[in-house]
């Protein structure tokens, strides 16, 4: 049963400070991206095909980029940097300059949320210049649609989610706070639906699968939370997950709801089968706390690559769990 | 000659008076002045004098009885003139002539015999009587093929085959034959020719069916018997031979035979003679001139003179393009002949061989019935041909082998696109492929291949794409370097036109089915990739489905993947490989010997020999090391192939070329940097070192995802090495990184990998010393002082005397301003950098500095590893890290202090090859921190090592001539070379300096071993320059060579207990030495005036 730990398919260098936001770009016929923040403010665009970058973006005046998106199908990168912007950049036809930024007047570490409510539209939801707000504004408008304010003291506001679900008519929104709680929010109501205390440390991260109305939440303690709204939108706790050692950076679910990825703060990726959080596997690689992961969007599941940034200035990629890939873990 | 008379009249009457004469007094002379005479009538008026005036000429001929050949000839040459320059218009003449002269040639008694005329005669008449055939009218000269005429052509054929085929000049032989062409219609010359249409070539082919069986049986005698008749003989007759094949058997006069052909034949005899070309007739004559044709062409095809090739290509183009399908089972021979000439040395023969198949694949590709046969001839001749050629490869010698070879390269390139139909039948493929797998096979009993060594040194420098070193690969079958060449063309040409996809499948079965056809199935892909590309593959005409660049990538990828898989491309290339560890000890140990003695990476023979029994043997091992070599060989082919697009492929395929070139194997390694220059030129890097810092990425990603298994990939530190000894400074960003992981791999498994690595650190340390070389340059330095120093004390005595006031003043105790004079030689450049840069303290080191004191801390542990080898690996580290970090004082000597007691456990109490270099690394850290360990040398170790040098003095110099090959001696030579730099360096105090001096003194001996007292004579020379006047005395007080009277009486006179003592052991080195102060001019040696 237990295989030797994976190898990572390719570690790409030259980074030159921690990678704290990751993002792949992939768009058929093109080669694939990878778009990577650093601690340094800079955007790298990796070529994997090359396993190269292509370019490296300026833009966030050295201070550290925490998150990263495209829209358009690549066309528009969107970042998020601690300089208390979010700059939208023009990447077509080569270009590589900010064609809009936004000021937040957001201090901390909560990485930005999008949601496409239709085509060339977005909602972004970001945290605010006060601690527990968060704001949500549209795009490309820019025009604020609202701004969600908790009325308990829950602290600064760590990490969320935006989604739209399939039952109400506005986009839902999932916070996790410094308290170690996690709230609902009915973004059209403005309201909060739900409330529940994860974790007695801050929320680091959390996502959220909306087909399977379950999400996963990480902190500084040993162990994951997860939890599920049932059909009231009420927040419900389940069976915590242990961990070996404390801290988790990021979450991330895969898109085919398969697996779920935890960036630790023990330098190792760990990796959990979604549907029982049944761990499967150790990704061991980094000399230094994992910051950052993604998963691939390749239309090949073949080439749907895990990307794990680390503070030691490098990405790994690993190829696993995808089928009829020689080395899975 | 210049007024020529143009008027008949006129001519008439000038010619006149000669012909009258001519027929009263048949006489040469005669003959000759009409002769002189018809050169000045103009070619108009001789044609309407013409049977005027060959009358007389015809008379002499016709005059009964025997004649002497000189008439005979100047009648010939009288007449052959006149038909030159005019026309024959009447067949009357024509009929008449012809046999007239036949008549001359034969002997009187057989009409189809020659006469035993003379040489000059008979080229003479048979001259003439070209020049009747030529100058016959077009009207006339087809009557001569009238059936009536049979008999007398008859008669002139058999004369005319006689001469050709049995006289004994080669002229009168070429004049023979030609006269016989010229008789058929067939001439090839400068001159106007009569045009012979459809129907006259019927009636022609028809009448010279009769002779055919003649002619061809005696003409294929001429061609295939003796050689030595010269070549314009042989290549006529070959004309000869087709042009009457080609006339007879015509495929268009032969497809509608029979109809209309002769109705009244009242002829009697003579009908007998006349042939009916039938379908029987055809099939019979067809079979015997098979085999006349089969013989022609083994006798030809291969003949040494290009003349003869290039008619047998016009031989077989001319049948081919006229008999294909009377001569029906002729043709795979002929398109044999044809297609060896394919790629005759001879540009001529080739360029004229390209046409001709040209010209044959055009005519069987119009016609799509006809080319299938065709098809078919030819894939059938490659089949029979692909059967036989490892037969023929074992048996035939070197000249018919390139034959061979060439035909069947002939036979691709005519098939040309076809090629893909004929190998998608599995049975030629099978065949073919078969044939390249069994006479490939490459010889690998070659000791030397697994005997040398390559050491990193010879790696560091690569002169250039593909240096002397490229190996010559030995194979069982043949020698010839253009057989192997023509063999590769082979495969080139099959990968162009083949399918890609099939044969690389194919090939890669092969491959990998046994590793008996695993070398050759290497080198048939590598040439079938190259050939796909386009590459190498001379004059090739369209093909079908061109494989597109992705394909060609992604086949490459797919072999390249195939290749560096674990199974074929880490194989066992060192005798006992499986006891890795012991063997490497053993090695590390001669290779030490060796580098003591200045011979660097020889194997030793004897120990290869006691190592076979125990592992594979050198066969195998040669094998491997072949299929290493083909390997990487061909990644250098594929890197041509995909030219830029091969840059993705370096991801994967780099790090194994790398690997390699860090081989302990030197074919390997060279093989590996071959392939290496390969891929930079296709991938346009400027140089090795382009390549690697360009992709340094890629290779290190791999390098680290090694180290941390290094028991399933334990290259990587090879491939560092490599990149280190290549590349330059700007790696070292990227580096840094990998170092790091090298030091944490080193730290977590100190006991396994430790050797390993410690290479790698040797190789870092040594690339960072180069690349950063260190200011300090201790011996030129000390040198540059002895100068200065001679000359003062040669110029200024004062100025000595004064100097040794002040110094005397200040023991006293008045100086202060000690420092600033004692040393004025001192004040090393590389101190003002430091105090530059010295008060910011917080300035980031350099990587290399940083580096070098990371792996100088790993040395410190390492320096107490049980292993002895280790130990002197670590030693060498250590020494290169000093170098490296001499530039920076302040980082350099608490490493200094921090490493010294590991060091000297090394220095007193260790094995004596540990010392040999623990005393290397002193010498550097004394060069690099000078006075700093003064006080700890002096206190620790020269005691010791001056009592081991005085022990050890009359050990050495009682020692026979073995001795200098113990380890001791080695010792001695080392301790001896180094010292006196050492105690330079150190500024050693007096005491010290004594017991050095007493130390070496008894190596000043004759007695001692050369070497020795060289290295000792090395010390002294340096400790005199620290203080002369102690060692003068000192030397003095050994030897001295003569007497010192004082220049006033007054003065006390020198008493030294070495004055006066006969010639001794010491003499010659103290001489030597005293040399060096500088001897007074007048005194002379006591010694050499007693001899």
């Amino acid at each position: 049963m237990a295989r030797p730990a994976p190898a990572p398919l390719y570690t790409l260098r030259g980074a030159g400070s921690p990678l704290n936001a990751l993002h792949f770009g992939c768009c058929e016929g093109d080669p694939p991206l990878l778009f990577s923040g650093s601690g340094q403010g800079s955007v790298h665009v990796w070529n994997l095909t090359t396993r190269r970058a292509e370019k490296v973006l300026e833009g966030h005046s050295g201070a550290s980029v925490t998150w990263l998106n495209t829209l358009h199908s690549r066309d528009t990168l969107i970042s998020q940097g601690r300089d208390m912007r979010v700059c939208l950049w023009d990447l077509a036809e080569g270009r590589g300059d900010v064609t809009d930024a936004l000021w937040t007047g957001s201090v901390g570490f909560c990485r930005c949320s999008l949601l496409e409510t239709g085509p060339g539209r977005w909602l972004l939801a970001h945290a605010g210049e006060a601690m527990e707000e968060v704001k949500i504004i549209e795009l490309p408008s820019k025009s604020p649609v609202c701004a969600l304010i908790p009325q308990a003291k829950l602290g600064m506001v760590m990490c969320i989610k935006l989604w739209q679900p399939d039952s109400s008519p506005g986009p839902l929104l999932l916070a996790g706070y410094e308290d170690g709680s996690l709230a609902l929010w009915d973004v059209s109501q403005r309201s909060v639906l739900s409330r529940a205390a994860a974790h007695p440390e801050p929320v680091m991260c959390l996502d959220f699968d909306p087909a399977g109305q379950r999400g996963i939440s990480g902190s500084s303690e040993k162990s994951l939370a997860s939890w599920m709204l049932d059909g009231q939108h009420r927040l419900q706790l389940q069976e915590p997950v242990a961990l070996v050692n404390p801290g988790i950076s990021q979450l991330c679910i895969r898109g085919d709801r398969k697996i779920v990825a935890s960036a630790g703060w023990d330098h190792r990726v760990r990796v959990f089968g979604w549907k029982k959080l049944r761990p499967l596997a150790v990704l061991q690689h980094h000399t230094d706390i994992v910051l950052s992961l993604a998963f691939s969007d390749h239309q090949d599941p073949r080439n749907r690559m895990l990307a794990a940034g680390s503070k030691d200035q490098r990405i790994s990629l690993w190829s696993i769990y995808n089928q009829g890939s020689s080395d899975t873990g | 000659m210049d007024h020529q008379i143009d008027d008949p009249k006129l001519a008439f009457a000038y010619l006149r008076p000669a012909c009258v004469l001519l027929t009263h007094e048949p006489t040469v002379g005669n003959v000759e002045t009409l002769s002189t005479q018809l050169r000045h009538v103009n070619h108009g008026t001789l044609q309407q004098l013409q049977d005027y005036v060959l009358f007389p000429l015809r008379f002499i001929l016709k005059i009964p009885g025997p004649k002497r050949d000189g008439l005979i000839q100047a009648v010939a040459e009288a007449m052959g003139y006149v038909l030159e320059n005019t026309c024959v218009r009447s067949w009357e003449t024509l009929r008449d002539l012809l046999s007239e002269l036949c008549l001359c040639l034969c002997s009187p008694t057989d009409p189809g015999k020659p006469a035993p005329t003379s040489e000059e005669l008979r080229a003479a008449v048979l001259r003439c009587l070209d020049a009747l055939l030529h100058a016959a009218y077009g009207d006339v000269v087809f009557k001569l093929f009238e059936p009536i005429m049979l008999p007398g052509l008859g008669a002139a054929i058999s004369l005319l085959l006689a001469l050709g085929e049995q006289e004994k000049s080669r002229t009168v032989q070429a004049a023979a034959l030609k006269c016989l062409q010229a008789l058929t219609l067939q001439c090839d010359c400068s001159m106007d020719h009569v045009l012979v249409g459809q129907k006259e070539r019927r009636i022609l082919g028809s009448t010279m069916a009769s002779f055919l069986p003649g002619i061809t049986i005696a003409v294929s005698r001429v061609i295939t018997g003796d050689m030595r008749h010269g070549h314009a003989v042989t290549v006529r007759a070959i004309k000869v031979w087709f042009k009457t094949v080609g006339l007879v058997m015509a495929d268009d006069q032969l497809q509608n035979t029979g109809t209309g052909e002769r109705q009244l034949w009242e002829l009697g005899r003579v009908w007998e003679l006349v042939v009916q070309r039938t379908q029987d007739w055809v099939r019979n004559t067809s079979g015997r001139l098979a085999l006349l044709l089969k013989k022609i062409i083994s006798c030809t095809s291969a003949h040494q003179h290009w003349r003869v090739r290039l008619e047998m290509v016009n031989f077989s183009d001319h049948l081919l393009a006229n008999c294909s399908s009377s001569l029906g089972e002729c043709v795979g021979p002929l398109l044999e002949a044809l297609v060896g000439a394919v790629n005759d040395e001879e540009p001529t023969v080739r360029e004229r061989c390209e046409a001709a198949l040209r010209e044959v694949a055009e005519r069987h590709q119009s016609s799509d019935s006809n080319n299938q046969a065709f098809t078919d001839v030819l894939s059938e001749n490659l089949h029979s041909l692909a059967t036989s050629l490892p037969r023929l490869m074992r048996t035939s010698d070197d000249q018919r082998k390139v034959f061979v070879l060439n035909v069947f390269l002939g036979y691709l390139k005519i098939l040309g696109p076809k090629v893909i139909v004929v190998l998608n039948s599995a049975a030629h493929l099978q065949r073919v492929s078969k044939a390249l797998m069994q006479v490939l096979e490459l010889d690998v009993m070659d000791v030397r291949i697994v005997e040398e060594r390559s050491s990193a040194v010879t790696v560091e420098t690569g002169p250039g794409p593909h240096g002397a070193h490229a190996q010559r690969k030995h194979f069982l079958y043949f020698t010839d370097e253009r057989i192997f060449s023509l063999l590769k063309e082979i495969c080139r040409v099959l990968g162009y036109y083949g399918n890609v996809y099939l044969l690389v499948d194919h090939f890669m079965d092969l491959y990998k089915e046994s590793s008996v056809y695993r070398k050759q199935a290497a080198m048939v892909l590598n040439e079938v990739i190259t050939g796909a590309a386009g590459i190498g593959v001379a004059g090739g005409q369209e093909r079908q489905g061109v494989p597109s660049q992705e394909d060609l990538k992604a086949v490459v990828e797919s072999i390249i993947e195939e290749y560096i898989c674990l199974s074929h491309w880490h194989l066992p290339t060192l005798i006992g490989e499986e006891s890795d560890r012991g063997e490497q000890e053993q090695q590390t140990q001669f290779s030490l010997f060796s580098i003591s003695n200045g011979v660097e990476g020889k194997g030793n023979p004897l120990q290869l020999v006691q190592a076979v029994h125990k592992s594979s043997t050198i066969h195998e091992l040669n094998s491997n090391i072949w299929q290493i070599c083909i390997q990487l060989e061909g990644i250098g082919c594929f890197a041509q192939a995909l030219g830029m697009d091969f840059r993705l492929i370096l991801m994967t395929s780099l790090y194994p070329v790398l690997e390699k070139a860090g081989d302990e194997t030197l074919m390997v390694s060279q093989a590996a940097l071959d392939a290496m220059w390969d891929i930079s030129q296709a991938c346009g890097y400027a140089s090795l070192k382009e390549l690697i810092n360009e992709n340094s990425d890629y290779l290190l990603n791999d390098v680290s995802l090694n180290l941390q298994r290094l028991g399933v990939h334990p290259h990587a530190p090879r491939v560092l090495t490599v990149m280190f000894s290549h590349s330059d400074p700007s790696l070292l960003p990227l580096v840094g990184d990998i170092v790091q992981d090298v030091l944490l791999a080193l730290d977590m498994s100190y006991d396994e990998t430790s050797p390993l690595f410690c290479t790698v650190l040797h190789s870092l340390m040594k690339a960072l010393a180069r690349w950063f070389p260190s200011s300090v340059a201790g011996t030129s330095d000390a040198l540059g002082t002895k100068k200065v120093w001679r000359e003062q004390d040669q110029l200024n005595v004062r100025q000595f005397l004064l100097d040794y006031h002040k110094q005397k003043e200040l023991a006293v105790g008045i100086g202060a301003e000690e420092e600033g004079t004692e040393h004025p030689e001192l004040p090393p450049s590389m101190d003002c950098e430091e105090d530059m840069d010295g008060p910011d303290v917080k300035v980031e080191l350099p990587a290399h500095i940083t580096i070098a004191k990371d792996v100088m801390e790993r040395c410190i542990h390492l320096l107490s590893d049980p292993s002895l080898r280790l130990r002197l690996k670590v030693l060498d580290v250590l020494e290169l890290c000093v170098c490296v970090l001499s530039q920076k004082e302040n980082e350099l000597l608490p490493m200094a202090h921090r490493c010294w007691p590991a060091l000297l456990l090394r220095l007193t109490a260790d094995d004596p090859l540990a010392v040999l270099r623990a005393f290397r690394v002193l010498c550097t850290l004394g060069e690099t921190c000078r006075d700093f360990l003064r006080k700890r040398v002096s206190k620790e170790v020269i005691p010791k090592l001056t009592a081991w040098l005085s022990k050890q003095a009359p050990v050495s110099a009682r020692a026979g001539p073995v001795y200098s090959h113990t380890l001791a001696y080695k010792l001695q030579l080392a301790v001896l070379q180094g010292l006196g730099a050492l105690c330079l360096h150190l500024d050693l105090g007096d005491s010290d300096m004594d017991a050095v001096t007493e130390s070496c003194l008894p190596y000043l001996s004759c007695r001692q071993p050369p070497k020795l007292q060289e290295a000792c004579l090395s010390v002294f020379l340096r400790l005199i320059e620290v203080d002369p006047d102690a060692f003068w005395l000192t030397l003095n007080e050994l030897y001295c060579p003569c007497s010192y009277n004082p220049p006033h009486p007054d003065l006390q006179p020198v008493e030294l207990s070495g004055m006066g003592l006969p010639r001794n052991e010491y003499t010659d080195n103290v001489l030597k030495l005293l040399e060096d102060f500088g001897l007074p001019e007048d005194t002379q040696p006591a010694g050499i005036q007693i001899q």
